[in-house]
């Protein structure tokens, strides 16, 4: 599983260079089309097809957290994407919304007995199981993910 | 995506080919199974050989009509979900729920 804080910049400090800066509305109907972009990306920059799906389906679930919670399906609010790779070859993505955020401790575990029907609520444990550092920024409106 | 239904005896398969997520594609399997419910249909056999991502929305919304057909008498079924749907069920816990096949026809003649 991965690592996680409630924020910090700790990997900061011009090792990082800026890929993508995509910026989507708050519309479920455009999460695919900017997930497919950051994994177009992705086979460009030689990321091998396990790690590849990986971080798109974890981008996938951040941006739907985004556009669901964060946005509340307003599409006249902005989801802000981007694609960045530390200079080590370690894959940075971070994804914002204008949202309140959330508690992560307000998160059950989707694995516990009474949720394995649940219709939702598996989002964030994906994307801690899927990426190695899940930074949680700003009171919960920013995720940052590292994929090693 | 694109949703291909077929009716072989009493099972509806449920052919999908492209990714099961968030937007129009759940949204469209979530139609295509009410619709099947309100017909009768909770014999259901969804073949995931095409499908190279599921993400939560889809997982949800296929556990959710797992539970409702087995309210039903019936049952939903998985045939050759790929390496990456398989892998993805399995880390959030509900591969388990599904009687998975490797082919239709076994699928098919598991519900008689």
């Amino acid at each position: 599983m991965a690592a996680e804080s409630s924020g910090g910049n700790i990997h900061q400090g011009g090792e990082l260079t800026t890929i993508l800066d995509l910026r989507m509305p708050g519309d479920t109907g455009a999460i695919s089309g900017v997930t497919d972009t950051v994994s177009e990306k992705l086979t460009e920059l030689n990321v091998p097809e396990e790690k590849r799906m990986e971080i798109a389906l974890a981008v996938q679930e951040a941006l739907a957290n985004a556009v669901v919670h964060g946005c509340k399906n307003d599409a006249s609010k902005q989801v802000r994407c981007r694609l960045e790779r530390h200079r080590d070859g370690r894959i940075v993505i971070v994804i914002t919304d204008p949202g309140s955020g959330f508690r992560l401790g307000d998160v059950a575990d989707p694995k516990r007995p009474e949720g394995l029907y649940a219709d939702h609520g598996r989002g964030v444990y994906l994307i801690r199981q899927l990426m190695d550092e899940v930074h949680f920024e700003n009171g919960g409106n920013q995720i940052r993910m590292w994929k090693y | 995506m694109d949703i291909n239904v077929r009716k072989r005896g009493q099972v509806q398969l449920v052919q999908l080919r492209g990714q099961l997520r968030m937007g129009p594609a759940v949204d469209g399997l979530r139609q295509t199974i009410e619709e099947l419910f309100v017909n009768g249909d909770t014999r259901i056999a969804l073949n995931l050989a095409e499908v190279g991502m599921i993400d939560s929305s889809g997982i949800g919304l296929v556990v959710k009509f797992l539970a409702s057909a087995k309210q039903r008498g019936g049952s939903v079924k998985l045939v050759q979900p790929s390496k990456f749907a398989v892998q993805t069920l399995r880390l959030v816990g509900v591969l388990n729920l599904f009687e998975v096949f490797d082919d239709d026809d076994k699928a098919v003649a598991s519900f008689s």
